[in-house]
């Protein structure tokens, strides 16, 4: 399938099919290694269970960050083996997959609370006001005033900090006609602390919202960039949350933290077109109109509105309708359908936190010129993004706790 | 982009802020607060069952 897909995206088939199967292989061996039981076993009973007598306490999600491990150990000490890899290195991709099979999860997971989820949804609707209309000025404002940055630099800078990361540096690049390789040389500075923020941001999530879960999942939406690391922080926030919860003796129905960052995410990711479309029309006409020059097109809404969002609607409304339809019988096995396919999800996940650490060349935060564009993102990320995206999560979602496992 | 490039890039003299800037900065902010206010307001006027 993904051989497919890589066809389609017009990459050489064999290339990828080679280095994907190595790829996959060191990823998966990696999640399997996080899944031992010193490294996952959370409670005195699985311990028991097991025949150990300590454990990290990290959780079967602890797998991921070994995979990110793994990746980072391979961009940062084996260079060449990292740029051999790199036809399989699609983070973008796989999260996109994870993220529509995610649809179908959600919906069954909510489908019994309908009300509680469409207020969970309601809720979301702060966090585009937040990513597009507070984080996008203010950072364009460090940019440009405190750092001096030209427009250039500052709209996909001020896009890859405020919104979803690559997805929006590009497409504010494209949108102000930057130079190609502006939104990239952002993007990569994104990933690199995207990295840093799952690493840290799901520890600190567990120590101090241990008992505002969903404030929690939507802090994780909005402070933590790229849909990849977003989500998986959320998935690694909700595992630490639900093992911290089990030991004080509360069951969280589980799948519920892990939806709400995926919602604030999503609901974030479909403006990405509109606001895209509003700078390509600033700037076209008042920023850097040139004579001849093509203006910007209400089509290019469309063309820049990431697509995968269709298929994470198509298979949360297919999910939810089935799922509401169902006796009790089918909409077990519903349940248990929706379940194996999980499990895809979580193989994307391994690939999407691989695939990022494998993009993260810490040494590239000491090229010349980059450290002043890394300044710039951790004034705003560290001294703004996060702290402002705590407050609005607590705002809105403070006493608002997932439901009770049956 | 090579680095002294970048690096050169950087260090030109900052551009000022063009008036329409300064209207995107201003409008964005200002209907983004008022947009938190009235989501806010909705929240605690329909409260979660």
């Amino acid at each position: 399938m993904l051989s497919a897909a890589a066809f389609l995206l017009g990459d050489d088939v064999q290339r990828f099919a080679v280095r994907f199967t190595v790829a996959f292989a060191i990823a998966y061996g990696a999640w399997l290694l996080g899944n031992w039981a010193h490294f996952a076993a959370v409670t005195p009973a699985e311990e028991a269970k097991f025949g150990i007598s300590w454990s990290f306490r990290l959780t079967n999600e602890g797998g991921f960050i070994v995979a990110l491990l793994a990746g980072l150990v391979i961009a940062n000490f084996f260079p060449a083996f990292a740029a051999w890899l790199k036809a399989a290195i699609r983070p973008e991709l796989y999260i996109k997959i994870a993220i529509v099979i995610l649809g179908a999860f959600i919906a069954v997971t909510v489908a019994g609370k309908l009300t509680l989820a469409s207020s969970v949804m309601l809720r979301g609707v702060a966090a585009i006001v937040e990513a597009y209309l507070i984080y996008w000025p203010v950072v364009y404002l460090v940019a440009r005033k405190g750092f001096g940055f030209s427009r250039e630099w500052s709209a996909p800078l001020a896009s890859g900090v405020s919104i979803c990361g690559v997805a929006a540096a590009i497409a504010t690049g494209g949108a102000i006609r930057a130079r190609p390789q502006v939104p990239v040389l952002v993007s990569s500075l994104v990933v690199i602390f995207a990295v840093i923020e799952v690493l840290i941001l799901p520890i600190i999530a567990q120590a101090f919202m241990a008992h505002e879960p969903l404030v929690a999942a939507a802090w994780m939406g909005l402070a933590v960039k790229t849909d990849g690391a977003a989500i998986a922080a959320g998935g690694i926030t909700q595992s630490l949350i639900e093992a911290k919860a089990a030991a004080e003796g509360v069951h969280y129905q589980s799948g519920w933290i892990l939806s709400v960052t995926a919602t604030v995410k999503v609901f974030i990711d479909i403006f990405i077109g509109v606001w895209a479309f509003i700078l390509a029309y600033v700037w076209t006409n008042y920023v850097n109109p040139r004579p001849g020059a093509p203006k910007a097109k209400a089509v290019e809404i469309w063309e820049r509105f990431p697509k995968f969002i269709l298929g994470f609607i198509v298979t949360f409304a297919i999910a939810l309708a089935l799922s509401l339809g169902a006796g009790t019988d089918a909409s077990g096995r519903l349940t248990g359908a929706v379940g194996e396919v999980n499990l895809l999800r979580v193989i994307f996940f391994v690939l999407t936190f691989f695939s990022i650490g494998v993009m993260s060349d810490f040494r590239r935060l000491w090229q010349d010129g980059l450290g002043k564009l890394a300044a710039v993102y951790i004034v705003s990320l560290f001294g703004f993004v996060i702290w402002v995206g705590f407050v609005i999560s607590w705002l809105f979602f403070a006493g608002i706790k997932p439901p009770l496992a049956s | 982009m090579a680095k002294s490039d970048l690096t050169d890039e950087l260090k030109a003299p900052a551009e000022p802020l063009l008036p329409i800037e300064k209207k995107l900065i201003g409008w964005s902010l200002g209907l983004g607060l008022v947009l938190l206010a009235v989501l806010l307001l909705l929240n605690w006027i329909v409260p979660l069952p």
